[in-house]
């Protein structure tokens, strides 16, 4: 487990002196008490109270850990802390691969629609539950799915089904990348079964994906919800440096094949936590980890934990084709983005466009959806991804316009159809098959609407009022 | 089943508990509570014995209503759906025999004697599903359309009501439902109303499917008191009718019953009604979204921008406030707004600016979670599958969770009836012409 909850000395430090706070307290009144980020609600929670009348919830006072950042900047930023989970064993349903995660109920985002009025923020008025998430993805070819059809989950303890049926929310974290969650309100100790149901994957579909997902399917797996679950979950918890708080950076993903290519937070306010997120890939092993999560192996029953794969979208070299230039020249030689560090950023979402010339594997790929009515073209790709991490934004609306002087030769505001290829992940895209884009052409990315995705903390102040992009095609 | 505790629940809160839970013992219970609370025997209108005098339609029960300032109709408050299958000594060659028919219309008759037509009294229809008209050689006038029910999204795998009948129940007195229903189903002694004893045959015609029954209820203020229920947050608005928080039914959203109609054939005066049952996640709905992101869900982006509902619809009058341009924008909002409200998309399936669907629809508990039994009757079964397929938006652009309520409504059941005329609701045959 040592790359799952990566630590340094540093924060070492901090998850310690948490664990001396709240070691007295396990189980629901150091959830309630220690993990709510609302004060006021805190005084009327009824576990709250408990908590006091079991002498054990006057601890935390002045010094309660809190998530609250002050003043966070509008960009992706760092949380007071990395989570801990207790991870379950993917299972199967039918195509798809399902991997749960545990952790306790905590704070985040939804949002429904544009403005400042559609965000709210979900702090759960309870501590007893789980905050229930999944990782959805294709066996056949890894490929996450990051799109919100309808996804379905009912609890069950025994036969008896526990509380309303939820459609959890499509989410991204800055650890877990693209995932489905919600907090779940569990009545008591013990084991629980959740039956997860999966519509058809309803967006276009290109490549090894074409024709295939189309069925509703369904997966169950079981959890045990005691003291000792929740002893992992918050004892796991920890805190980054309070200088960090609110800095611009994300956490490194947990769980992710690519250590190597984490980092380059180049160009960025804080150069200190990169090199700390630099050396905490490589970390072998810290004593205090081994203890506090030696017993997850035996949740598992076995040594190593399941992978399940992070939703990072490809490096910028990996796209085979002509990657656009920013308008303003500011990344890279010729203006051309040549890394994930310089591609430009909208509210502090990267954007790559990328043109796949009439011909090219790639362009024909994109271009077949199935339906077998679209003449192939050119393809115009735009993938908006978090800064950092390279998680994609679903779920967004894009248009596009491309112009060559005064002439429009794709557009005005043509729409980007969200799309998911097996091998470019999720992203929006046009084919252009009545006219041809050169280069010199301006291509201006208009957001209609930003990526309506719940977030966790440190995504829940960016891609909300996103700018257009301009771009130019750069010669060949 | 054990009655539910009377001294922790408010007087309307146990008597809907009571309706919930059914029988003789819940019937004297309740009949004894309404009598405490006026000191004196509750007083029920009584019917007639002028059958003539009654509508031609069952489902006539607008007339026999009170409207509320906007002149929107207030429906009858509690409800109960009994699935009914016939049984074998009701059929002779498969088909219901001239004695069940009498049977079945007697002791209709005799509901009709005891309680005055009105929501005051006792409103109710019998319905036949496609799987009752299947045992006859002829088939349904082509008027009417009656398809077995099916499941209407991708993402859900409801069952089907199956069986032959169902019998909706409908008064604004709880204990009456109650003893309509003890008095033709009970096994205990039968109870009296009005001067008529609630005496029937109908348990030689019908056996009560009871895994399927369903109660409810609908009305301002009915639904905060359930918040004692699990999955029922604290948060369910004071006046709010329905579970999720705003009114419905606006007069001018609502279909006419003369719209509903089937207008021809041997079932003129007759419509369909598709019932469907579903849970309703309501502690996410209250808890995680804010009132901004509930309009725009229920209503439109620009209901909530505008600020056009109110708390619980109080500022919309007789209308959801959909103008024509509201209900056309559902698309561009979609892309726009990344949001759409279910109103507005709904009223896509209208046909010339006409709501197609007579809503009568309520909440319950059921099965101790929150959840909406959608009763609606519409001229064609096509109609509401129009509405729900508008109401879906499956072509829309937009997130799954930002699609009108989609992310809060788990459909579990589907059933489809053809509600004959008056003259006609004694088991019919598929066509009484022939």
């Amino acid at each position: 487990m040592q790359d799952f909850t990566p630590t340094t000395d540093e924060t070492e430090i901090d998850r310690r002196t948490f664990v001396a706070q709240t070691g007295a307290a396990t189980g629901v009144l150091a959830l309630a008490g220690c993990f709510s980020g609302d004060d006021e609600e805190d005084e009327d929670d009824p576990d709250a109270e408990n908590g006091d009348e079991n002498g054990a919830g006057e601890d935390y006072g002045d010094g309660r850990p809190t998530i609250e950042v002050e003043d966070p900047p509008n960009a992706v930023y760092l949380p007071t802390h990395r989570e801990a989970m207790r991870m379950l064993d993917p299972v199967e349903a039918g195509d798809i691969m399902l991997g749960p995660m545990l952790s306790y109920p905590h704070d985040f985002w939804t949002i429904a629609g544009t403005g400042e009025d559609a965000v709210e923020r979900e702090s759960p008025n309870s501590g007893r539950g789980v905050h229930m998430m999944f990782t959805l993805w294709d066996q056949q070819t890894g490929t996450v799915l990051p799109v919100d059809d309808g996804v379905q989950i009912r609890v069950y303890d025994g036969d008896e089904q526990v509380g309303s049926p939820v459609s959890p929310w499509s989410m991204i974290s800055q650890e877990m990348g693209f995932h489905f969650g919600d907090n779940v309100t569990l009545p008591e100790d013990g084991t629980y079964t959740v039956e997860v149901t999966i519509p058809p994957v309803s967006v276009r579909k290109t490549g090894d994906l074409v024709g295939r997902l189309d069925e509703r399917v369904s997966a169950t797996f079981e959890f045990e919800y005691d003291d000792e679950f929740r002893h992992e979950v918050i004892g796991g918890v920890q805190y980054l440096d309070e200088a960090e708080w609110g800095d611009r950076g994300a956490l490194e993903p947990m769980d992710h094949g690519d250590h190597g290519e984490h980092g380059g937070h180049d160009g960025h306010d804080d150069h200190d936590h990169e090199d700390e997120h630099d050396d905490g890939h490589d970390h072998g092993d810290h004593d205090g980890h081994e203890q506090d999560h030696g017993d997850e192996h035996d949740h598992n029953g076995h040594d190593d934990h399941a992978h399940v794969p992070y939703s990072a979208l490809p490096q910028v070299e990996e796209y085979d084709g002509t990657i656009l230039a920013t308008a303003d020249d500011e990344s890279g030689a010729d203006g051309v983005p040549t890394d994930h560090d310089s591609l430009p950023r909208s509210d502090d979402a990267a954007i790559l466009a990328a043109l796949f010339e009439d011909g090219s594997a790639d362009a024909e790929r994109l271009s077949d959806d199935g339906d077998g009515d679209v003449t192939a073209g050119q393809y115009l790709l735009v993938s908006p991804r978090t800064p950092y991490n390279r998680v994609p934004l679903a779920d967004a609306a894009l248009s596009v316009t491309v112009e060559r002087g005064d002439d429009t030769i794709a557009g005005p505001d043509a729409v980007l159809a969200e799309t998911l290829d097996s091998e470019y992940g999720i992203h929006y895209g046009l084919v252009v098959n009545d006219a041809q884009i050169e280069a010199g052409d301006s291509v201006t990315v208009t957001i209609d609407s930003p990526p309506q995705v719940a977030r966790h903390q440190g995504y829940d102040t960016a891609f909300l009022e996103m700018p257009p992009v301009e771009f130019t095609v750069p010669e060949q | 089943m054990t009655l539910p505790d009377r001294s922790t629940l408010s007087r309307r809160e146990y008597a809907r508990s009571l309706v919930a839970v059914g029988g003789a013992t819940a019937l004297s219970a309740c009949l004894d509570a309404s009598s405490d609370e006026n000191g004196e025997e509750n007083n029920v209108p009584s019917g007639t014995d002028d059958l003539d005098s009654l509508p031609a339609r069952q489902y006539a029960w607008n007339e026999f209503a009170p409207r509320d300032d906007n002149g929107n109709v207030q429906p009858p408050a509690h409800h109960v759906l009994l699935p009914l299958a016939l049984t074998e000594r009701a059929t002779a060659n498969g088909e219901p025999t001239a004695d069940a028919r009498e049977v079945t219309e007697s002791a209709l008759r005799t509901l009709e004697r005891a309680y005055e037509w009105s929501t005051d009294g006792l409103l109710f229809t019998l319905g036949y599903t496609p799987a009752y008209f299947e045992r006859f050689d002829e088939d349904l006038p082509e008027v009417v359309d009656l398809p077995e029910p099916e499941a209407l999204t991708s993402r859900e795998d409801p069952s089907f009501d199956e069986f032959d009948a169902l019998l909706h129940l409908a008064s604004n007195h709880p204990e009456v439902v109650l003893e309509v229903e003890e008095g033709l189903f009970g096994d205990q002694e039968e109870p009296e109303r009005n001067g008529v004893v609630l005496e029937s045959d109908l348990t030689e015609v019908f056996e009560r499917v009871d895994e399927n029954r369903r109660t409810g209820f609908v009305g301002d203020g009915l639904p905060v008191e359930h918040t004692d229920v699990a999955g029922v947050p604290d948060a369910v608005p004071e006046d709010a009718p329905f579970f999720m928080g705003f009114r419905s039914g606006f007069d001018r959203t609502q279909a006419s019953e003369d719209h509903v109609t089937i207008d021809s054939g041997p079932f003129a005066d007759g419509t369909t009604q598709h019932v469907s049952s579903m849970d309703i996640q309501l502690e996410v709905w209250f808890e995680q979204e804010n009132h901004y992101q509930r309009v725009s869900k229920m209503f439109s982006p620009e209901h909530a921008a505008e600020d056009l509902v109110g708390d619980v619809g109080e500022e919309l009058g007789a209308d959801s406030g959909l103008s024509d341009e509201r209900i056309e924008a559902t698309a561009a909002d979609a892309r726009q707004e990344g949001v759409v409200g279910h109103a507005q998309k709904a009223a896509r399936g209208r046909e010339d600016g006409d709501p197609p669907l007579l809503r009568r629809d309520f909440n319950t508990i059921d099965g101790d979670r929150p959840g909406l039994h959608f009763v609606s009757l519409q001229h064609e079964i096509e109609d509401f599958v129009r509405v729900r397929e508008a109401m879906t938006g499956a072509d829309l652009d937009v997130a799954s969770a930002n699609n009108g309520i989609l992310h809060y409504i788990f459909v579990n059941r589907r059933g489809n009836y053809l509600l004959p005329p008056r003259e006609l609701r004694a088991l019919p045959a598929a066509n009484p012409d022939a």
